[in-house]
């Protein structure tokens, strides 16, 4: 009797704690049962290059919320990388270039800029939750809106006057966009290689660095974390500087993704991370989330946004299926906190 | 550390905001107040991170040089917002209005607070219905037919399926599309999707829609649809019609990834709005055809009919330089726009 109620027990937990892996092999085999084409290497290939730049800004949001925070910047961030990068990689031969004069500049410049660009927003973001007190969700949301102003008033400079930036350099949209390793399905993107590497650094500064264990600690207990003599601020600052990397790379991406850019530019993707984070398992309350679930979370919109499209299911549809998943997604992220208790 | 950091952060903040000074000048009134018997014209657009309607807003303030001074305002894609700015022209005492709506059903109000005030109102680029059209006669209108930007779409394809017959990849007869769609329930989008499919078959080429979906008028949304479309749909696609030109974009991206444009694997995609991008695609041979939405001529009519409302004349030929349809309307011609006039558009 109390051995099959512990085996249950087991049984029970275990699904508990892998919940998300099953959501995600019950989407693909509910989207293959419509239709089994979708089951092939090519599609998958798809999913893993659309979600490469969500999942690196999803890492980003992961530092923040682990550290019990919110960054509602990232998507506008995201946006003002994008359209600085850009801006810098025109062709030569581009009849409308932003910078009419410009020489070609080493690729790594301009993409280092707006890099830079958003490790300065995170920066002054993490400053001002740390030394000012200022609450995550409200500095961030102001950052959110600055940053955009910013980036409107840049791309409506003269002779850009906001038209869409278009006419990359080749050398651009391939090494950071287009181009893979191999041949044909069986290729790996760069972009899903560069995202990769940023996982594994992200996992690295997670587990095995103290930085990664104050971060965990800060989001369980800030009053502990300070009594056990973790530099709080500073642990905020460099948290908050690393997504605002993390948020320009990703912006650097979908620039040579698309081969264009505009001041529109990830509007609202950081609701689209907070939400794969979220379904990844990380809470909302800090302290807890992983790297692998992340990535979990942010395959699964890819699968949602890529496969349900693939079938035909209408875009009302899909945002219904998405805000169902999220849902359920907390309301399991909750139970997990409580049991904890 | 601690006296330091505040003292930072105003010196970062002072750096953004010197930025901004630095770099402000081309939007906000475009003729300084030098000459002060010029009327003053409130101009509200819908959205100003929209491209086409970025257009617009240049045209208007370059033809304001000289005839009139022109507040510029966001309405940052909310009709609420709108409202707030319009009742702010009106106690400003603007001489005109020039109203891009973010709601074409929320003009009746516009014009009742117009109508209140005596300022004449000029709507332009989203069409008021008829009724409140007719609610005063100081209210003007000027815009395309949004129904002509689908046809000439359509046109494009068909003259390009007439020239090259290989198009039909499947020889059946009917043309196999796919569709990337702007906002749901947005006028252009609906008219656009709709008329360019009409305008095929009305030349007596039948059409299948193998897949549809919104891409929000977004060119990243676009790629990733167009990603799963092939996924899905594969080489049975014979053509792409996107609702706009950034769409069309992202769609020759997610075509470009899958082989397309190389090795004579071409795929006609058309767009609309012939930007700066889409432009570069003509030239490029990725982007098959485009129509020019005439951002010049709609801005300029608008100024212009705003400026003669503002002096008390009754907009005619003479004093705007357009015509007048039924009194009240100011219809601007779409055109279109392939490889061979690409000229037209710059």
């Amino acid at each position: 009797m109390t051995t099959k109620d512990v085996s249950s027990k087991k049984i029970g937990s275990f699904f508990f704690q892998y919940a998300i892996y099953f959501v995600l092999v019950i989407l693909i085999l509910g989207i293959t049962v419509i239709d089994p084409s979708f089951l092939s290497l090519s599609s998958f290939r798809d999913i893993l290059l659309q979600s490469s730049t969500r999942a690196i800004i999803a890492l980003g949001a992961a530092f923040v919320l682990i550290t019990g925070g919110v960054d509602l910047s990232a998507g506008r961030m995201v946006g003002f990388a994008a359209v600085l990068s850009a801006s810098m990689l025109q062709i030569q031969e581009y009849s409308h270039r932003f910078y009419p004069g410009m020489p070609n500049l080493p690729l790594l410049v301009p993409v280092l800029i707006a890099i830079f660009a958003g490790l300065l927003v995170g920066i002054i973001n993490g400053a001002i939750i740390a030394w000012f007190s200022v609450p995550p969700f409200i500095a961030t949301l102001g950052s959110m809106v600055a940053v955009y102003g910013l980036n409107s008033l840049y791309f409506d400079m003269k002779p850009n006057q906001s038209q869409p930036i278009g006419g990359l350099r080749q050398d651009f949209t391939t090494n950071l966009g287009s181009g893979y390793i191999g041949t044909g399905v069986y290729s790996i993107p760069y972009i899903v290689i560069i995202a990769l590497i940023v996982a594994l650094i992200v996992w690295i500064i997670f587990n095995k660095t103290r930085l990664g264990k104050s971060m965990y600690a800060i989001g369980g207990n800030i009053q502990a974390a300070i009594v056990s003599g973790i530099n709080v601020k500073r642990v905020l600052l460099y948290v908050y500087a690393i997504a605002g990397a993390l948020y320009g790379l990703a912006g650097v991406m979908e620039a040579a993704r698309t081969g264009g850019a505009t001041n529109n530019y990830g509007n609202m993707y950081e609701l689209d991370a907070i939400a794969a984070c979220v379904v990844g398992g990380v809470s909302t309350a800090g302290g807890i989330g992983t790297v692998p679930g992340v990535l979990v979370g942010v395959l699964i919109f890819g699968v949602i946004n890529y496969g349900l499209t693939y079938i035909g299911v209408s875009p009302y549809w899909q945002l219904i299926i998405k805000g169902l998943i999220i849902i359920a997604a907390v309301a399991f992220d909750i139970r997990k906190y409580l049991t904890k208790k | 550390m601690k006296k330091l950091l505040p003292a930072m952060l105003a010196g970062a903040m002072l750096f953004l905001a010197g930025c901004g000074a630095g770099s402000t000048p081309t939007t906000s009134s475009s003729s300084s107040g030098t000459s002060d018997k010029q009327p003053t014209i409130g101009v509200a657009i819908y959205k100003f991170d929209d491209t086409f309607m970025t257009g617009v807003r240049n045209a208007i303030s370059n033809a304001a040089q000289g005839k009139a001074t022109v507040d510029i305002v966001d309405s940052q894609n909310s009709q609420p917002t709108q409202n707030d700015k319009v009742d702010l022209f009106i106690n400003k005492k603007v001489n005109a209005l020039a109203i891009n709506p973010v709601d074409l059903t929320a003009a009746g109000v516009i014009i009742d607070k117009a109508k209140a005030a005596n300022t004449p109102v000029v709507f332009f680029n989203r069409e008021p219905q008829t009724n409140d059209m007719n609610k005063w006669d100081k209210v003007y209108y000027v815009g395309a037919k949004a129904e002509e930007s689908g046809i000439m779409q359509g046109q494009i394809l068909v003259d390009y399926w007439k020239a090259h017959p290989e198009m039909d990849k499947n020889k059946d007869g009917v043309m196999d599309i796919v569709m990337l769609q702007g906002e749901p329930g947005h006028q252009d989008a609906i008219a656009r999707s709709k008329y360019s499919v009409k305008a095929i078959e009305d030349a007596g080429i039948k059409v299948n829609i193998l897949a549809q979906d919104t891409a929000m008028w977004d060119r990243s949304k676009a790629q990733d649809k167009m990603a799963a479309f092939l996924g899905s749909q594969g080489d049975k696609i014979e053509a792409v019609l996107a609702n706009n030109d950034d769409m069309a974009l992202g769609a020759i991206e997610a075509l470009k990834a899958k082989g397309y444009f190389t090795n004579n694997k071409y795929m006609p995609v058309v767009g609309v709005d012939a930007t700066a991008p889409g432009l570069q695609a003509l030239k490029d041979g990725t982007l098959l055809g485009t129509v020019l939405n005439d951002a010049k001529n709609q801005g300029a009519a608008t100024l212009n009919l705003a400026a003669a409302l503002a002096k008390g004349l009754t907009p005619s030929k003479e004093n705007t330089g357009y015509d007048i349809t039924d009194g009240k309307y100011v219809w601007v011609p779409y055109k279109k726009i392939t490889k061979a006039n690409m000229a037209d558009a710059q």
